[in-house]
């Protein structure tokens, strides 16, 4: 049932050595397609190119995990939690807490070191905060007062485990999915609006690959839920995601110098006349935030944003991902083309550096300002657009009786 | 593969049912000729594109697949707005997923392009012994609203070729209108004739 890798007993060792391929000379010739396992065990199919990026990635890893490691050794082990105190320091201290920020911001669009990630994304996140406002039992006692209790969220939970990464050397076993199915089961009876939303399994899923315990997990997907992205993402009509899309392909027909004339850029345009419409990708983007299409540790480079910079990483990521493949779209002639660049694209950026370049050195800067000023101005079409549909819904409903 | 002739069809087909009703499996057994036992569970909807070979004419099929959970209704017309083709998949092992498959009939019916083709497929009809609708009951529903109807199974590769073949050869000839983006109220169904039951 759980594929030939059940009940394999896997302790996560980040740091741990995975055996580096080195494909021979004929096989390059070859151009043959590996298989191999990424920083987090998962299985990913690429060419002899790809395993060369990864291992230079692992390598980045250490360089930066070096960095790290010497920060905390001069400004003491939690130094990065000093810049959001700032504040409450007095003025002498001002100073060095600014200072702090800056390096800070740097060297996390650098990259977290995969060991360190639980501790920063804790802190930073505001998922400590989050958790210190309850009484230290919450989480075990969430888990044990819904244990055995069915709900139309828990019977779609249940659904999804099993087809949560497939084949995943933790995830997929019977601990993996247990651990899988009480964050989620827990957040769907703490939220009730958001109950279960398909997507959400791989988004805990990752996180519980990160994190080091199954609390910390859930108050990540908390953090993310309720304080990262935009409201009502994952409720009944996912009209947070509606208004994220709109957003979007506003700042997606904006954020384009190079190509643009007549105000209208020439990608959209293109992919207009296509009638591609770009939510047909971006929507699986935004909803897995982008663990579905992003190899493991590029996702958690963006991540590693997402947690301290908010949520207009995402869309930095989702327009360079269009803006590294820009000549490219703009020779494609069907739906299907594009949707193939695109994936391609996604599935093998092994490097996270390049596109984390592209995302924040030639998007152009956003504030968060500025998006949630966007939301504003889109919502009232979204749900302008959401209630005319379920009207029209109703009346065929209504028809059948 | 396809024949060679000039006549050359593009073809939209959509994929809508219930939450793990076998959607992707079917498109995947289509498309690659595999079964997985655990199919990935779909987000907003996946691409794929198969061709094949149908009377005359070779058929492309630009196949989306989309994401069964209810909340996800309110993606749907982004991907079957100017579809020519459609399967409503439901599992025969789920009341609840037929129920689900009738909704989509209906909304098609009012929302989608007049000339959708549209398939009814009782997925998973390999777990007979599980069988919750009857094969009679889906065929009743299908020829009275217009639609053609196999049982299905992604896992045996039971009528899975056949239901896209049979929707190659119903689809009209020319390209079919794009459907505006705003409503288009239609009397259904428009040509008559188009019930037939394939399921033996």
């Amino acid at each position: 049932m759980y594929g030939t890798q059940s009940r394999r007993d896997v302790a996560y060792e980040y740091q741990a050595q995975i055996p580096v391929l080195r494909p021979s000379i004929h096989a390059r010739r070859a151009n043959i397609t590996v298989k191999f396992q990424d920083l987090y065990g998962f299985t990913v199919e690429g060419n002899v190119d790809d395993v060369n990026v990864l291992n230079e990635v692992r390598e980045k890893v250490r360089q930066q995990g070096k960095v790290w490691w010497a920060l905390e050794a001069s400004k003491g082990a939690n130094w990065y939690l000093q810049t959001h105190v700032s504040s409450t320091l007095k003025s002498s201290l001002k100073f060095s807490a600014l200072v702090n920020a800056i390096t800070l911001k740097r060297l996390i669009r650098k990259g977290i070191p995969p060991v360190l990630r639980p501790k920063v994304w804790f802190s930073l996140s505001g998922a400590a905060k989050k958790k210190s406002t309850v009484p230290e039992s919450y989480y075990n006692d969430l888990s044990k007062a819904v244990e055995g209790m069915v709900t139309p969220a828990t019977k779609q939970i249940d659904h999804d485990l099993p087809r949560t990464f497939p084949g995943h050397p933790w995830l997929d076993t019977p601990e993996g999915h247990a651990a899988l199915r009480r964050v989620l089961v827990g957040y769907s009876f703490r939220d009730s609006d958001v109950g279960y939303c398909q997507g959400l399994n791989y988004v805990a899923a990752l996180l519980l690959l990160v994190m080091k315990t199954e609390e910390d997990a859930f108050w990540m997907l908390a953090v993310l839920l309720e304080n990262v992205l935009v409201n009502d993402c994952y409720t009944t009509n996912l009209s947070g995601c509606h208004v994220e899309q709109r957003v979007f392909k506003d700042l997606l027909t904006k954020k384009c110098p190079r190509h643009c004339f007549n105000e209208k850029c020439r990608i959209y345009a293109h992919l207009e006349d296509l009638e591609f419409d770009v939510s047909l990708v971006a929507t699986e983007w935004f909803l897995c935030v982008f663990s579905k299409s992003l190899p493991s540790e590029t996702t958690m480079r963006v991540w590693d944003i997402l947690f301290y910079e908010g949520a207009k990483v995402l869309f930095h990521v989702a327009l360079a991902i269009f803006k590294m493949k820009e000549d490219e779209l703009l020779m494609t002639h069907h739906v299907g083309d594009v949707i193939n660049v695109l994936q391609r694209t996604t599935h093998h950026l092994f490097d996270p550096d390049e596109l984390l370049t592209v995302a924040f050195d030639k998007v152009g800067s956003m504030t968060t300002t500025t998006i949630s000023k966007q939301r504003k101005k889109q919502e009232p079409a979204v749900m302008a657009e959401l209630d005319q549909r379920l009207r029209r819904l109703n009346s065929v409903n209504g028809d059948d009786k | 593969m396809a024949t060679i002739g000039h006549n050359n069809l593009n073809a939209k087909l959509v994929l809508l049912g219930d939450m793990g009703a076998g959607k992707s499996s079917l498109v995947l057994r289509f498309v690659k000729g595999q079964f997985l036992e655990f199919q990935e569970s779909t987000i907003g909807a996946a691409f794929f594109s198969q061709t094949l070979a149908a009377n005359d004419v070779t058929v492309k099929f630009e196949i989306w697949d989309t994401a069964g959970q209810e909340r996800y209704h309110s993606l749907a017309p982004m991907y079957y707005r100017g579809a020519a083709a459609a399967i409503i998949v439901y599992d025969i092992t789920s009341t609840d997923s037929f129920g689900r498959a009738k909704k989509w009939v209906q909304e098609l019916q009012k929302q989608g392009n007049p000339n959708m083709v549209m398939a009814l497929a009782g997925n998973k009809a390999d777990l007979e012994d599980r069988r919750k609708v009857t094969a009679e009951e889906a065929r009743v529903y299908a020829e009275e609203n217009g639609l053609f109807f196999m049982e299905t199974s992604a896992k045996t590769a039971l009528n899975v070729n056949d239901i896209f073949h049979e929707i190659a050869k119903k689809l009209p000839r020319a390209q079919p209108a794009q459907n505006p983006a705003g409503m288009v109220l239609v009397d259904r169904p428009a040509e008559g004739s188009r019930a037939t039951s394939c399921c033996s």
